[in-house]
């Protein structure tokens, strides 16, 4: 790992070199001086982008406000104040978009280079903090510092800015450091090299997985981070059998993984048994609320303000199980709506990758693309019932938080990107060919150019 | 295979992703659109609640004079419940109860703060307004009170015998509480509403139904306070000069059949129900315990025979201390009063071979014929209604039995006896009854104990009149028999009696049977008289008896001063006019 960590800090140097750091300016070409490479256009951000985020956003802001008045009530009740009032939540979230805005502009803007420069790091001080977590929590038992719940300690307390998921950062980190080690193994032509990028690729992913599935119990971010090094490896180009049996190992792991650990046993077991399991569990009965959430919800939904199943019934309604709430207030028209703006974000953030130049750019693309797709599906496929509960947010829509910030944060990164991006999926063996012509020709149409044929 | 790889790759993840959320979409369009229906129905069962609105059951009157009178109160009390799975801090919930409630906890309540699968459990009972409102402040999560009425009683134990109780389960027992349950109780309404989980209504939704209760009716007894007190209290006083362990008096008023006094000794405490040992002291005995009446019957004969026009008061018979039915003798308990007497001085002297002679001659003169013992029964069973349910509005009322002629048993020896009162069951309300109809002129009006109702607003509305059965016999025949009557009373006890006022009665002592053969040395003493201003009909018809295990208790010696000390107190509080 350290060999690696050094072999990667060379590449973040070479990349350095490119003046990749400079603030480039709109439609301006930055010239490679040193060795050729691809050539970089600048130009204006996907738009989409911000259109499906936001629109997300605010919907999430509209179901803080619908459901707000119902959960000051249970939570006023159960801890006997009038601290909440009908508007808490949906102030306070507006005070996470906010937040969220922050991260999303900050990281559009802060320089790529700039960021991969210090990917090592970020990881580093990601393990870093997910190591303090367990000391503090789970051998110190520092309950002032660690949030601990049944022996899982995933969060910080910070005071009055609220908890800190330290896992979050990590699968950024991972995320970036990992799309800069592919991206310079590919560069290399060592991409399926099992020495020099598998072994190393898995060796990461598997410590990172130790801190968050083993140590924190997290099943939920730990197949997060799976999919997020997954739909990067995919994209890579990395042979289909190398993938295959990484697919293998992965599926391997993850049944080891549930079978050393009885609450996730007891998880398969709730949702396999579904409706006639037995125990009266807390996970059972989060999901048959969920489904109940869901199902009488029908068609169009019982409307604004007339959501029952957020007065209590069902747990973390505002948080995990947004997306049943969703389901009971707006319906199936509802429910569906929110799935298709992820999908349409999602395709964009494919359709940005494909047309990325630079590999490294490219994985990171997709590894958000895989960050919110797999937080998406898993949210999603718990509240409906496909698939066990595995205690993940549904990014943008779920009520505040760690996650939140982050995930605005990785699409501020790619909104960056999309700069970057061809308006044609790129052919990596044919632009490579043609990079020493400096010709933009040959790398895709000027925008709108093929719209002046109609 | 290189070329459009990035391409490819990136189709593949779409195509993930997409299938996915295809799943996701039709998963979702099965539960929210094919499976709705079943949702909502799951749903329902979970948020909708059912609450009993209880309907406050109606209060009982007494009254005082005309005006009607609290007898039986509703006092609002709590019982608190717990609902463990809201229940969280066990320790604070167990402390405040046992600080504010301690002596109405269920023993051992902490471990039904947390029985599983349960959303229901009694932690206290009958906790009052101010402690509910103590615990209500400590703000402890999953612990919720359901108001109750209990029932109490401003007067104590008054009238305890005619009222009745409430059981733990809100139903009337015994006595009036019991015989006009339906009445009392309403009708409980139903919430069918929406809740959050904590069981609290929500108004979202048109699934809320309610149905408000009907709360019962007030009901105002004939019962009148005061003189049910004095009844009491001559019970009591004529208890301690007698010895006697059974005592019983009904006092009515025979112009309308309301009856204003029931009472026994032994009785009880309705609020100390549990310290009741004995369950006979429930009972109340004047209408639920049928005896043989003895000596008071001798009234009925005689108004029988006078009716009938087989004899007058100055009629005589030759009086030989004896008389033969059939096989057997019948004997007087006065002996002496030999020769030619009069049928006033029989019923003077209580004479049994008098009644047997008004039986006889009832019939051919020498013999209690079919025809003689027909008309006895048409007259006691059928006009005065021995022996019948009087269909007084209170619990356990017995029928007690006359015989029928048509029956074997109802022969001229049991006739013979029943003119004196033998031979025969009957209550003593339906005796006290069927001697009003006597001396009113001949009227039996069904005897009542409710005089009306009182509505929310307290508007006291009079209750309909009930069932009455005019010509029981002639208006000169009952006026011939009222004047009898006062003279057998006259003729030995009237000593007592405030002056000025028309005053009659007759004693009775009968004796008992035990193992089916009467004994003599265990007698029961009743009184049976009227009272009135003079010239009038009376105002009042009071009956007491005395009896007690092993003791010989004399109509005349033991039951007729208790008559006696309510008569003159009736005259005083009914305010009646003597004769100038």
């Amino acid at each position: 790992m350290a060999s690696a960590r050094r072999r990667s800090r060379s590449v973040q140097r070479s990349d350095a070199a490119t003046g990749l750091d400079q603030r480039p300016r709109r439609r301006q070409v930055a010239q490679t001086t040193k060795k050729p490479s691809l050539v970089r256009r600048l130009h204006r951000p996907d738009y989409q982008i911000i259109l499906w985020v936001g629109l997300l956003m605010l919907l999430g802001l509209i179901v803080m406000y619908a459901i707000g008045p119902q959960r000051a009530n249970v939570l006023n009740a159960t801890h006997h104040t009038t601290y909440y009032t009908d508007t808490y939540f949906a102030f306070k979230q507006t005070l996470s978009l906010g937040l969220a805005a922050v991260a999303f502009v900050g990281l559009s803007a802060l320089p790529f280079a700039w960021l991969q420069a210090r990917a090592g790091m970020i990881m580093t001080v990601g393990f870093g903090l997910c190591a303090l977590l367990f000391v503090m929590g789970n051998l110190l038992h520092v309950e002032a510092v660690a949030q601990c719940s049944l022996g899982a300690c995933r969060w910080f307390n910070i005071g009055p800015l609220g908890s800190f998921q330290p896992s979050e950062l990590l699968k950024f980190g991972m995320l970036l450091y990992i799309a800069l080690f592919i991206g310079a193994r590919a560069r290399q032509g060592v991409l399926d090299d099992y020495q020099q990028t598998v072994i190393p690729v898995v060796l990461m992913t598997l410590a990172a997985l130790f801190f968050v599935v083993v140590l924190q119990k997290d099943m939920g971010t730990g197949l997060a981070l799976s999919a997020i090094i997954a739909s990067m490896l995919v994209m890579s180009g990395m042979n289909k059998r190398i993938l295959a049996t990484m697919l293998l190992g992965g599926v391997v792991l993850i049944g080891i993984m549930i079978a050393i650990a009885p609450h996730r046993v007891e998880r398969v077991m709730t949702f396999l048994q579904g409706d006639d399991h037995v125990a009266i569990g807390d996970d059972s009965y989060h999901i048959r609320n969920a489904k109940i959430a869901l199902g009488s919800g029908g068609l169009f939904g019982l409307g604004i303000g007339n959501s029952i199943q957020a007065t209590g019934y069902l747990p973390e309604a505002i948080n995990d199980s947004v997306f049943a709430i969703i389901g009971e207030t707006f319906g199936f028209v509802g429910a569906v709506a929110v799935l298709v703006l992820f999908v349409l974000l999602l395709v964009r953030l494919l359709k940005i990758a494909e047309r990325l130049p630079d590999m490294t750019m490219r994985l990171v693309v997709v590894g958000v693309f895989g960050w919110l797709g797999s937080h998406v599906m898993l949210n999603v496929a718990s509240m409906i019932g496909v698939f066990p509960l595995t205690g993940i947010t549904l990014p943008l829509l779920s009520f505040g938080g760690t996650s939140m910030v982050f995930i605005a944060g990785a699409l501020g990164l790619v909104f960056q990107l999309s700069r970057y991006a061809a308006y044609q999926p790129i052919d990596e063996k044919e632009s490579s060919h043609h990079e020493i012509t400096s010709s933009r020709r040959w790398i895709g149409r000027a925008r709108y150019a093929s719209r002046r044929r109609h | 295979m290189q070329r459009h790889l990035t391409t490819k790759r990136a189709r593949f993840l779409a195509a993930v992703a997409l299938g996915l959320m295809a799943v996701f979409v039709v998963r979702l369009a099965y539960m929210q659109i094919i499976r709705h229906d079943y949702y909502v129905s799951q749903a329902d069962s979970e948020q909708i609640k059912q609450f009993v609105l209880h309907a406050q059951r109606g209060e009982i009157y007494a009254l005082d004079g005309s005006t009607p009178t609290k007898l039986v109160m509703n006092e609002t009390v709590y019982t608190v419940w717990a609902d463990p799975m809201v229940v969280t801090e066990v320790d604070k919930v167990v402390e405040v109860m046992n600080r504010v409630a301690g002596g109405n906890v269920r023993d051992n309540f902490r471990q039904y703060l947390t029985r599983q699968g349960s959303r229901y459990q009694v932690i206290a009972n009958k906790v009052s307004r101010k402690q509910a409102e103590l615990i209500k402040k400590e703000k402890l999560a999953g612990i919720g009170f359901d108001a109750v009425t209990q029932r109490v009683y401003p007067e104590g134990q008054l009238a305890s015998q005619v009222l009745g109780f409430v059981d733990a389960s809100g139903v009337g027992r015994y006595g009036f509480e019991q015989a006009n349950d339906k009445v009392l109780r309403g009708t409980d309404g139903v919430l069918k509403t929406v809740t959050d989980v904590r069981s609290v209504p929500l108004t979202i939704g048109n699934k809320n139904i309610k149905q408000p209760a009907r709360n019962g009716t007030n009901m105002v007894l004939t019962i009148d306070r005061n003189v049910q007190a004095k009844v009491e209290q001559a019970l009591r006083d004529g208890a301690r000069r007698t010895g006697a362990t059974h005592v019983s008096a009904v006092v009515m008023n025979p112009q309308n059949g309301r009856v204003m006094a029931m009472a026994n000794l032994p009785t009880y405490d309705p609020s100390q129900l549990a310290k009741v040992t004995d369950v006979s002291s429930l009972n109340n005995n004047t209408i639920t315990n049928p005896y043989e009446p003895g000596s008071d019957i001798k009234t009925f004969t005689v108004a029988t025979g006078i009716d009938k026009g087989v004899i007058t008061p100055q009629s005589t018979y030759n009086n030989t201390d004896k008389i033969k039915v059939d096989d057997i003798t019948i004997g007087n308990a006065s002996k002496g009063q030999t020769g030619n007497i009069t049928m006033q001085h029989a019923l003077n002297w209580s004479l049994n071979t008098g009644m047997v002679t008004v039986a006889q001659r009832l019939g051919n003169g020498r013999y209690i014929t079919r025809q003689a013992r027909d008309t006895m029964y048409e007259y006691f069973h059928d006009r005065f209604r021995l022996g019948q349910l009087t269909g007084i509005e209170l619990a356990g009322e017995a029928k007690g039995n006359i015989i029928s002629p048509t029956q074997q048993q109802g022969n001229a020896v049991r006739y013979s006896n029943m003119s004196f009162g033998q031979g025969m069951d009957v209550t003593m309300l339906q005796v006290s009854a069927g001697f009003s109809a006597m001396i009113n002129g001949g009227t039996y009006y069904a005897p009542t104990v409710i005089a009306g109702t009182i509505d929310g607003k307290g508007t006291f509305s009079r209750a309909a009149a009930k069932t009455k059965y005019t010509n029981i016999i002639k208006p000169q025949s009952s006026d011939t028999v009222r004047e009898m009557v006062h003279q057998a009373r006259t003729a030995f006890y009237a000593g007592n009696d405030t002056p000025g006022f028309y005053i009659g009665g007759k004693t009775g002592t009968s004796q008992t049977i035990e193992n089916g053969k009467y004994i003599y040395s265990q007698t029961v003493g009743t009184y049976l008289g009227f009272g009135g201003e003079v010239g009038k009909i009376p105002a009042y018809v009071i009956m007491v008896e005395v009896s007690g295990k092993g003791m010989a208790l004399q109509g005349g010696q033991d039951a007729l001063p208790i008559f006696t000390d309510i008569s003159n107190w009736m005259i005083n509080y009914l305010q009646l006019q003597p004769k100038g």
